[in-house]
């Protein structure tokens, strides 16, 4: 006989929790609130693209704008932050779409297929996002040179370059590793599952 | 009209909740073997346990009884311990299982069953989530289609994946 024949026999004939829960008790747990991954990939999104966003209401706009004119890149801004709200909702709309379409009836691989799709829409946003602030920051930064190019000396020219660099650099660093830590704890555990799961399908 | 309508709509919610309630009050056995076998503290216990609940719940309204409550209720109850819960993070001590696994009804039952029986609870922790899964449906006696529909995967993976984590288990409860 199997050796797990026995332990399969103990585990048939292993007596009823004793601490089973009334009637009541499942009422009141079942109106609870959850807690589970699916709902803090859902809050934590949501926080990311307000954020990320609001961000920009510590910028004063109207001393920017003039700032844009003077670079004369008042209609780049323009087309650039119509696009970006474009984009905002799109990826909105996505991770909106993805997280209804999670549901705990399907199975375990298609279920944690979706909640990693609904979270890579969020990933996404903030990888362009993080794109179009480098962007924007080096379109200005040629754009200044251009328009003082008479005024600067090739050291000074470097050197801005150089410091540019190093800021966008560092804010991308400082961002990723933050996104790392928030996603990393997020689902590290459920990652390591699918690919358990997933495996063994990409072998054959 | 109106005020029959939503009196209508009560009464199915209605219902609905206390077929809920009976049906998963009768297996909840079945949500209590998860838990104790995803969790080792009784806090983590209860907490997986509220989370099957209501994620039973909230998919109840889609159950359309054409498979057996028992059979969809694997499912949802797997999915939640392996996909949405979060392990609490607080540090685990090998004693506190003892406390949670065993505090059952020990009357008629085999010494030696009880020993084997806590000694399989002790390995299936040691396990990684899908072999855990695996190994649990194995233990209730589903069949191969079941499992493989329950973790969607292929019939042969779902085959070749038991056989690799019953080995594991096997090399665990006699090395």
């Amino acid at each position: 006989m199997d050796l797990l024949d026995n332990y399969k026999k103990a585990w048939k004939n292993q007596p009823e929790e004793i601490s089973k829960r009334s009637t009541l008790d499942i009422y009141k747990l079942a109106q609870s609130r959850s807690s589970s991954i699916v709902k803090w990939i859902f809050i934590i999104g949501i926080l990311e693209f307000v954020i990320l966003n609001s961000l920009y209401f510590f910028v004063d706009m109207d001393q920017a704008n003039t700032e844009y004119k003077k670079l004369g890149l008042e209609n780049f801004i323009f087309y650039a932050q119509i696009a970006a709200y474009g984009i905002l909702f799109y990826f909105l709309a996505i991770f909106y779409l993805n997280y209804k379409r999670i549901s705990t009836t399907d199975s375990t691989r298609t279920l944690m297929k979706k909640i990693i799709k609904t979270r890579k829409a969020v990933q996404n946003y903030v990888l362009f996002n993080l794109g179009y602030m480098a962007l924007v920051m080096i379109v200005i930064t040629i754009a200044s040179i251009n328009t003082n190019f008479d005024h600067l000396s090739n050291k000074q020219i470097i050197l801005i370059i150089f410091a540019t660099l190093i800021a966008t650099l560092l804010i991308l660093a400082v961002m990723g590793l933050f996104y790392q830590l928030l996603y990393g704890f997020l689902l590290k555990k459920l990652k390591n599952n699918y690919k358990e799961l997933a495996k063994l399908n990409d072998e054959d | 009209m109106y005020d029959s309508l939503v009196l209508t709509n009560l009464r199915v919610l209605k219902d609905l909740e206390n077929k809920f309630l009976s049906d998963f009050e009768s297996n909840q056995n079945i949500v209590h073997k998860i838990c104790r076998i995803y969790t080792t503290h009784s806090d983590a216990h209860n907490d997986l346990f509220q989370e099957i609940t209501i994620q039973v719940w909230k998919n109840y309204a889609q159950f359309r009884g054409d498979s057996k409550f028992s059979t969809w209720m694997y499912r949802v109850a797997l999915n939640t311990a392996i996909s949405l819960y979060r392990k609490s993070t607080r540090k685990v001590k090998t004693q506190d299982f003892s406390d949670v696994a065993f505090k059952m009804k020990a009357t008629d039952y085999d010494d030696t069953e009880e020993v084997q029986l806590k000694a399989l609870y002790e390995a299936i922790h040691l396990l990684n989530d899908i072999d855990k899964a695996l190994i649990f449906l194995y233990l209730e006696d589903k069949p191969y289609k079941e499992i493989s529909e329950t973790l969607g995967i292929s019939n042969v993976n779902a085959r070749v994946k038991m056989n690799r984590a019953k080995e594991k288990l096997k090399n665990i409860l006699n090395p």
